[in-house]
């Protein structure tokens, strides 16, 4: 074979591999920027139970007994599937999934709520609390 | 923009990499006039300049997706207008323009993580009205159905359709509702059915070939099921339906068409002129056209049946070799993985990923390993390589769909009772 289509041959395999390299290292530079996106989406919340942290990476966090929920919280006066929290234009609601002891937020039974910052969750005997993260300004 | 010098290297590189392809075209390829050669590299460059400042109109918070989606639907462009002879593929070329366009009316209609969520019935619909369409417009033992020069094939709607379907489903996991003994999950059993009514679809159309992705499709909706927090497979539940699937593959096997079976235990080098006449040849292609090719357009493929979608690896290994043609597919698993780079934050998104990346590489597969001989030929094409306006349509729709996961709004839909579907 003639070396010079052999070279052009080559090169365009290496131009689509070099193009290819590019777009992913740019996609993992967007990952950090990514996350940013997601603390914005979120409000930077999490909830924290007597020093545990739970953290909400997810648009929508099941918090029950079962040990398939995100947050899990094994306790006889928890249901398995008690309440879920949902975010939508970075407001986090809960709702309660029809348990039996209730969700309770600053001390008020609830079906749906929108939560601040600060909201006492109740959950069986758990208390929750939403709070910015610490490392998000 | 949330990242401009990325756009702008993405840009930059995908028009440098074009550009390298036009340029071995120009050198080495095969062409009567050079005015073919130049008319394929406008139409080529322009699309990758047009598409690249139209992008600029779209808030988006990542391109790589659209980038990769530009960098492979015009390298398909250069590769199908090279066959049998440099000259510009018009009908890839719209094709490619509509697969572009369709991409972005996926990635639209699914950035909200409620939007089709809460009109799910839609979806159903649709699904429903595209099988009364195959079963009324296309008549048995067919796929395609002919409106003058063109020929539909609307079993491809289906695979966005069944991937939305899948999506749409995944947050009614916990709304379980007690039938005799057992407590079942509505939109599960619908979703079943409805796969099942598509796979029965597709055998009475003898398109055999499509019943692998669809099934990945489905098995990707259900193994995120599994993951989903509200969902409670037990291992029973899977290991049935792992021995529900093998006895339905053989049932399958037993009572497949005849052509089927003997496709199924074909040895093609004793039948070259028959039934194993494109894998022959497809393998005789690959291994003429070696690690580097004989040149665009200089390959003896493209008089043969399907060379430019159903045995499109091989004539792409042919002409540009099989160094390019892997490049071409490792493209095509960079762009499926973008999910991997930066993970999708809603389940529905996250479905939506799974299916879209199960189909794309069970078609994948299908095709090379079929132009390899190591599987049974199925006709399947490779999405944005091979030619066909109705998969590169559906390919652009369920890219569409990646894009959508890379780039969510979480945004409350107005006139909708908040969280309708918990």
């Amino acid at each position: 074979m003639e070396l010079t289509p052999l070279l052009l041959c080559a090169a365009t395999a290496a131009a689509i591999d070099i193009c290819s390299l590019v777009l992913i290292l740019c996609a993992y530079r967007e990952r950090s920027t990514g996350k940013k996106r997601w603390n914005k989406i979120s409000s930077g919340m999490e909830l924290v139970e007597q020093g545990h942290t739970h953290r909400l990476l997810c648009d929508e966090i099941l918090i029950g007994r079962h040990a398939s929920a995100d947050i899990r919280l094994p306790e006889m006066s928890v249901s398995r599937y008690h309440a879920l929290l949902t975010v939508a234009d970075g407001v986090w609601t809960i709702t309660d999934l029809g348990s039996k002891s209730g969700v309770f937020v600053n001390g008020v039974q609830i079906k749906r709520k929108k939560l601040r910052e600060n909201d006492v969750i109740s959950i069986g005997s758990r208390r929750l609390t939403l709070r910015k993260r610490r490392d998000v300004k | 923009m949330s990242n401009p010098f990325s756009y702008l290297f993405s840009c930059i590189f995908v028009i440098a990499a074009h550009a390298v392809m036009l340029f071995n075209v120009f050198s080495s390829g095969s062409y009567e006039s050079s005015s073919d050669a130049f008319i394929l590299a406008a139409a080529v460059i322009g699309l990758d300049i047009a598409y690249s400042f139209v992008m600029l109109f779209f808030r988006q918070h990542t391109f790589t997706v659209n980038f990769m989606l530009l960098l492979i639907i015009n390298m398909s462009n250069i590769f199908q207008s090279c066959f049998g002879g440099v000259s510009l593929d018009v009908k890839h070329y719209v094709t490619g323009i509509a697969a572009l366009v369709s991409c972005q009316i996926g990635f639209l209609l699914c950035r909200s993580h409620k939007r089709i969520q809460n009109e799910k019935k839609i979806v159903y619909i649709c699904m429903i009205l595209v099988m009364i369409a195959i079963v009324t417009l296309t008549g048995s033992r067919s796929m395609w159905v002919n409106i003058g020069n063109f020929s539909i094939q609307p079993s491809e709607f289906l695979k966005p359709l069944l991937v939305l379907a899948c999506a749409t489903s995944i947050t009614e996991q916990q709304n379980k509702v007690r039938v005799w003994k057992f407590y079942i999950v509505r939109e599960n059993v619908i979703l079943f059915i409805m796969t099942a009514a598509i796979c029965l679809l597709q055998w009475w159309c003898r398109d055999l070939g499509s019943i692998p992705t669809f099934a990945a499709i489905y098995a990707a909706g259900f193994l995120l099921r599994i993951c989903y927090p509200k969902a409670k497979f037990s291992k029973k539940t899977l290991i049935a339906a792992a021995i529900a699937v093998f006895v339905i593959a053989c049932v399958g096997v037993y009572f497949a068409p005849d052509y089927v079976k003997a496709r199924l235990f074909t040895d093609i080098w004793s039948d070259t002129s028959g039934g194993g006449y494109q894998q022959s040849r497809a393998l005789i292609a690959i291994a003429e056209g070696g690690w580097f090719g004989k040149g665009p357009g200089k390959g003896f493929l493209c008089d043969i049946f399907a060379h430019e979608n159903d045995i499109v690896f091989a004539s792409i290994s042919e002409e540009w070799g099989l160094l390019t043609a892997l490049m071409t597919v490792l493209a095509l698993l960079i762009m499926i993985s973008a999910p991997l780079f930066d993970p999708p934050r809603s389940y529905y998104h996250g479905t939506l990923a799974a299916g879209v990346c199960a189909a794309f590489t069970v078609q994948m597969a299908l095709n090379i390993f079929g132009s390899c001989n190591l599987i049974p030929f199925t006709g399947v094409t490779i999405p944005f390589i091979s030619a066909g306006g109705s998969s590169m349509v559906t390919s652009g729709l369920m890219t569409g769909m990646l894009t959508a996961a890379q780039s969510p709004e979480f945004h409350r839909i107005p006139g909708k009772k908040r969280g309708a579907n918990v």
